[in-house]
């Protein structure tokens, strides 16, 4: 059963997971068409491709993309673990654990794309599979808040300040 | 999210100033949104067309299309998630705030939704005029929202029901 002090906020954050899971597969479109899920096509997004005449990235087209990232993917990210721990009873340990791996992923993300063109190329498979558990462990944390609001858990959930 | 959910009288009272700067920049937010897109040339079928519509052959339609949708999203859900929890713990009745969350959650789906119906279906007549009528009620319910928190947040105790 439904705690009657999480209840009245179910709606809104129905309707955030709605948005979240819209962003989440939208995302995984725009790196599957720009991108690419193979190392050579990553490679060639940030290097540059003569068969394609694409130039490589420039730092200031990085940043552009990266900046804006830096702020909405922590914030999201945040958001639905402190719902997820609001309204659920998961575990310290367990939540600790994939919360880290999300932000992990979401590091390597943000960041993998700066290290491929100016560091090392031979990172590009790591950008793929971070997109791949940022995507995967988001889908967690969405599917338990869905779980939680539906009163699944089979506990109240935890409310404490 | 603790004084939303223990929504005693004085802590909603303290936090009114900073939730109602909160609703300004909202307010400030949702016109700017209008006006970057009449700017874009998005509130007119035929400017969306130019922009949206997808190219011969262009199968999953353009790059641009999935970018606005993305970041979209991520705009109404943070919106979504705010203004409903705060209405949440206004004096307002549950029906009103029910109703006002489901038709700017709908008209933003909508929103969102309605620039992939040619590519889905090529050809799909109407979509950019539903497109630019469901922003339109999106952001209409989303003010209703903003100011009807700003009116009221923190004016009286509610019961635990909302």
């Amino acid at each position: 059963m439904a705690d009657p002090r999480i209840e009245r906020f179910t709606g809104p954050i129905a309707a955030f997971v709605v948005m979240v899971t819209v962003v989440m597969g939208t995302a995984a479109v725009l790196f599957a068409r720009k991108l690419g899920f193979a190392e050579s096509q990553v490679q060639a997004f940030y290097l540059g491709s003569e068969a394609t005449f694409a130039p490589p990235r420039s730092l200031a087209g990085l940043l552009e993309v990266a900046v804006p990232h830096l702020l909405a993917i922590p914030m999201m990210v945040f958001v639905t673990q402190h719902l997820v721990a609001f309204v659920s009873r998961a575990r310290r340990r367990p939540f600790a654990a994939v919360a880290g791996v999300t932000s992990g992923c979401a590091a390597v993300v943000i960041a993998g794309g700066l290290a491929i063109r100016f560091a090392w190329p031979a990172l590009a498979p790591l950008k793929i599979v971070a997109f791949v558990g940022l995507e995967g462990t988001m889908l967690v944390w969405l599917g338990l808040l869905v779980a939680a609001l539906r009163g699944s858990e089979g506990a109240p959930p935890r409310v404490s300040g | 999210m603790r004084f939303l959910v223990q929504p005693v009288p004085e802590a909603l009272e303290r936090a009114r100033p900073p939730v109602r700067a909160f609703l300004a920049f909202t307010a400030l937010l949702l016109l700017a949104w209008v006006a970057s897109r009449a700017a874009h040339g998005a509130l007119t079928p035929a400017g969306l067309e130019l922009i949206l519509e997808p190219a011969p052959g262009e199968r999953l339609g353009p790059v641009a299309l999935w970018e606005e949708v993305h970041q979209g999203a991520f705009l109404y859900g943070f919106l979504l998630l705010a203004l409903g929890s705060l209405l949440a713990v206004c004096p307002v009745s549950r029906r009103v705030r029910n109703a006002l969350l489901a038709l700017a959650t709908a008209a933003a789906l909508l929103d969102l939704g309605a620039p992939l119906l040619p590519v889905a279906l090529p050809g799909f007549p109407g979509w950019a005029a539903l497109r630019i009528g469901a922003f339109v009620v999106a952001v209409g319910a989303l003010l209703a929202m903003t100011s009807l928190a700003w009116a009221t947040f923190g004016r009286e105790t509610r019961g635990s029901d909302g």
